[in-house]
């Protein structure tokens, strides 16, 4: 929780830093909402992944398992509550930059604002719930999902426009979450249409919602026969 | 000379309970204790949980200082001679826990050999000696995270005898193996004493007090209560004899009742199963069956036996006094 | 001899043994991986907000990256001592102290060289940066320093991991610190005076910018005022972790601290 909320802090204010030896004041808020997209996003990955191999370390994997419930279902509100602790990390950027380098909290539409916040959660929340499934099979995932934090930060686009990356980057990026969710806030911000984003991140929460009930019926059928789940 | 020797040994523990109005609790849990260890002697320290074996072997294995009293392992303080004591001892804690999960149990020997200062050409022969003592050849290439409780157990054994002390430390080594596991780790202790080792080992089993120890002291509460060998302890509650009789559901003052007969030294109740055992302990040459069964009357009876006191007997007449 | 063999032997078993991503692709992934993404992502963050060039990212970032071992890896190489449960087996050895403790470090300074190695590389391949050959043995002797003067903070913290539960929550933050603080994106003279006192009372800060000279050709001459007050700051940070290794073992005996299994 501590970390969701001073990873980004930290992000953001070398970012504010940058920002401000490049001469780019005016952008700020655009910066305090990146980074706290970023931290939403560490939220996520480690949180969904966390919560699996906490499970490993306590022996209660196997338990929630072989309870009668799919396990997706009871996995879900769990990524799902851990990406809404991103929103402290929004929250926190928004206030710091506010109070550090006073970064305007000006926004033109607060209430699509408000509605953009609850559907990026439940986005990056779903797709948490992709990430959990890899965990029920393999132990190590945890290595590999460190390893998403930043390649994900690029390409979404969350602190540099997407379209300065290699070319091959885009297409990639229409497929995160974190990218249309950003998007979404910054419409509501400065005063242009989030809707079609908010409609993107819900239909990327049913698209990952498919590809998690896939994955994990076959994770588990795998952690199964490979007796997996109760090694830590 | 003795080998172990300590002397109105005493540790404290100091608690903190309370997260706003903090107060702290000094806990005893060692509380003047002496006893001698004579070299080539398997000692046991026999007792219920919590009381104070463990921070006995601590102290002894220069792991906690005492807070009262001293102690000497071959002659060196415990609290002056760290090292001499160290380089001489070995010690085994029961448990899983204590192990390199991630690395073969060759590689767990191997790294408390470097630690031990194992001369680098003795290691290999002496890890395999090690290995085939605790019956894990064959085995030891194998991540320690796939080993049963008895395989870590023993792990455990080989690596306290690594530098090949002269005074092995054991506590509670058959801690949750399973029957087989357990007797097997029982004859190796054994064989360890024909070895010349000097060893103390705390156990809340009876049965393996009585099977492996030369001597036993027997702990409540910090205190030694009683010493001598496994014969001389029976024999101290012993003389007497042990009556069983089955009841189905008494009640508490019945059983006081029974207390109360002449000759009669101690009343437990035991639930098995659906019966209830009453296992009545009594004076040597007293015949009190007529008595009891005359206290009975009006409840159903079941088998009534009579045998010998065993060690379990003489223990829980030494705690509950 | 003994002392030698726990330093040598000893510090490469307990490195396998406790360090968590042992496994050759975890290994790959985290300790290579990261720095990696790291670095890329704050060489295109500096190229959008108009702020220095690719160069000043690569070698800042390549150099940080000895931090992923120097911290985490030195941490849990500690404290995981005291996850496993094994931390009273090894106190009750007689081996000595010093280099059961400082033995461990070593494996962790040779990684953190070849994590660095890799970023540079990265940022030569991808990026818009150029070493000429003549310069790589003295920007290895940076490194090398700097990696080791970053163990040296990583054994600090992992002596506290010995006692505190969370370390890895410490570990994180002065990893995230040194992004920050250390010079390595954000030029020191852009940070209010605060936390460039805190930067350079840090390991890294001081090798980052002898690193920087000496990738733009300046001669290891130039900086070995830098490099030795790195050395400095590390043989001060791997001196109190040890005085602390020493206090808790002692404290340990007395007051039953240690959690010993």
């Amino acid at each position: 929780m501590l970390v969701s909320v001073l990873e980004p802090l930290i992000f953001a204010t070398i970012a504010f830093y940058l920002w401000g030896a490049g001469g780019r004041e005016q952008t700020l808020l655009y910066v305090a909402l990146g980074a706290g997209l970023m931290g939403m996003w560490s939220a996520t990955l480690f949180g969904s992944g966390g919560l699996i191999q906490w499970q490993r370390w306590q022996r209660t994997l196997e338990l929630l398992v072989a309870a009668p419930p799919r396990f997706l279902v009871t996995a879900l509100p769990f990524t799902v509550a851990t990406a809404s602790l991103g929103l402290y990390s929004v929250a926190a950027t928004l206030l710091w930059g506010r109070l550090l380098f006073g970064v305007p909290l000006a926004f033109e539409h607060p209430f699509l604002f408000l509605l953009a916040l609850p559907a990026t959660v439940l986005a990056l929340g779903v797709l948490g719930l992709v990430f959990a499934s890899t965990f029920v099979f393999y132990r190590h995932a945890n290595a590999f999902s460190n390893l998403l934090e930043y390649p994900v930060w690029l390409a979404s686009g969350v602190l540099v426009p997407v379209s300065l990356l290699p070319g091959f980057v885009e297409p990639l990026s229409w497929a995160l979450a974190p990218t249309w969710g950003v998007r979404a806030l910054r419409d509501a911000a400065f005063g242009g249409n989030p809707l079609p984003e908010i409609g993107a991140c819900l239909a990327l929460a049913v698209a990952y919602l498919t590809l998690a009930a896939v994955a994990m019926a076959n994770f588990e059928r795998l952690a199964r026969r490979h007796a997996t789940l109760s090694l830590t | 000379m003795a080998v172990i020797e300590a002397e109105e040994l005493r540790r404290t523990y100091r608690t903190t309970t309370g997260a706003l109005r903090r107060r702290t609790l000094d806990v005893e849990a060692v509380r003047g204790v002496t006893f001698a260890v004579e070299r080539g002697e398997l000692y046991g320290l026999l007792g219920p949980n919590g009381a104070g074996k463990t921070t006995i072997i601590k102290v002894l294995v220069t792991l906690l200082l005492p807070t009262a009293g001293s102690a000497r392992v071959l002659g060196h303080d415990v609290v002056r001679d760290v090292r001499e004591v160290r380089r001489r001892v070995g010690f085994v804690f029961g448990g899983e826990r204590g192990l390199y999960e991630r690395l073969s149990g060759l590689d767990n020997l191997r790294y408390f050999a470097e630690l031990y200062g194992v001369p680098a050409r003795e290691q290999g022969r002496r890890i395999a000696e090690l290995l085939d003592l605790v019956g894990l050849s064959g085995r030891e290439r194998e991540r320690v995270e796939g080993y049963s409780r008895g395989m870590r157990q023993r792990l455990h054994i080989a690596r306290g005898l690594m530098h090949d002390p002269e005074v092995l430390f054991l506590d509670e080594p058959t801690l949750g193996l399973d029957p087989v596991g357990a007797r097997e780790l029982r004859q190796t202790v054994a064989g360890l004493t024909e070895a010349g080792k000097t060893l103390l080992l705390t156990t809340h089993y009876m049965f393996e007090a009585d099977a492996l120890c030369d001597r036993i002291a027997v702990l409540s509460r910090g205190r030694i209560v009683a010493e001598g060998t496994p014969r001389a302890l029976k024999e101290r509650v012993g003389g007497g004899r042990v009556i069983e009789v089955e009841v189905f559901g008494i009640g508490e003052e019945r059983v006081d009742a029974l207390r109360a007969v002449g000759g009669v030294r101690s009343v437990a109740v035991e639930e098995r199963g659906q019966v209830q055992a009453l296992v009545v302990r009594t004076d040597a040459g007293v015949e009190v069956t007529p008595a009891l069964l005359a206290r009975l009357a009006g409840t159903t009876i079941g088998r009534v036996s009579y045998r010998e006191p065993t060690l379990e007997d003489a223990y829980v007449a030494l705690v509950e006094e | 001899m003994a002392a030698a063999r726990v330093f040598l032997v000893g510090g490469v078993i307990s490195y396998r043994a406790l360090f968590n991503w042992i496994r050759p692709l975890s290994y790959a992934t985290t300790m290579l991986g990261i720095p990696l993404f790291q670095l890329l992502f704050f060489a295109y963050v500096g190229r959008f907000a108009g702020v220095r060039d690719d160069a000043f990212f690569v070698v800042g970032n390549a150099v940080q990256a000895t931090a992923m071992g120097g911290l985490y890896a030195m941490t849990m190489t500690v404290a995981n001592e005291r996850f496993f449960g094994t931390l009273a087996p090894v106190l009750a050895t007689p081996a000595n102290r010093l280099a059961l403790f400082l033995g461990r470090a070593l494996p962790v300074v040779l990684n953190a060289l070849a994590v660095s190695a890799v970023a540079f590389a990265a940022g030569l391949l991808l990026l818009d940066f150029s070493l000429p050959a003549a310069r790589v043995p003295a920007l290895a002797a940076v490194v090398l320093v700097t990696a080791t003067a970053t163990t040296g903070l990583g054994l600090l913290l992992g002596s506290l991991g010995l006692r505190v539960r969370d370390v890895l929550f410490a570990s994180n933050l002065v990893y995230f610190g040194t992004l920050l603080v250390c010079g390595v994106n954000v030029p020191l003279d852009v940070l209010p005076p605060w936390l460039q006192a805190v930067g350079r009372a840090l390991p890294l800060t001081h090798g980052v910018e002898a690193a920087r000279r000496v990738a733009g050709g300046e001669g290891l001459g130039g900086v070995d005022g830098l490099l030795a007050t790195e050395a400095g700051i590390g043989a001060a940070y791997a001196l109190v972790a040890f005085a602390l290794f020493r206090v808790f073992e002692l404290e340990g005996r007395r007051r039953a601290s240690l959690e010993t299994y």
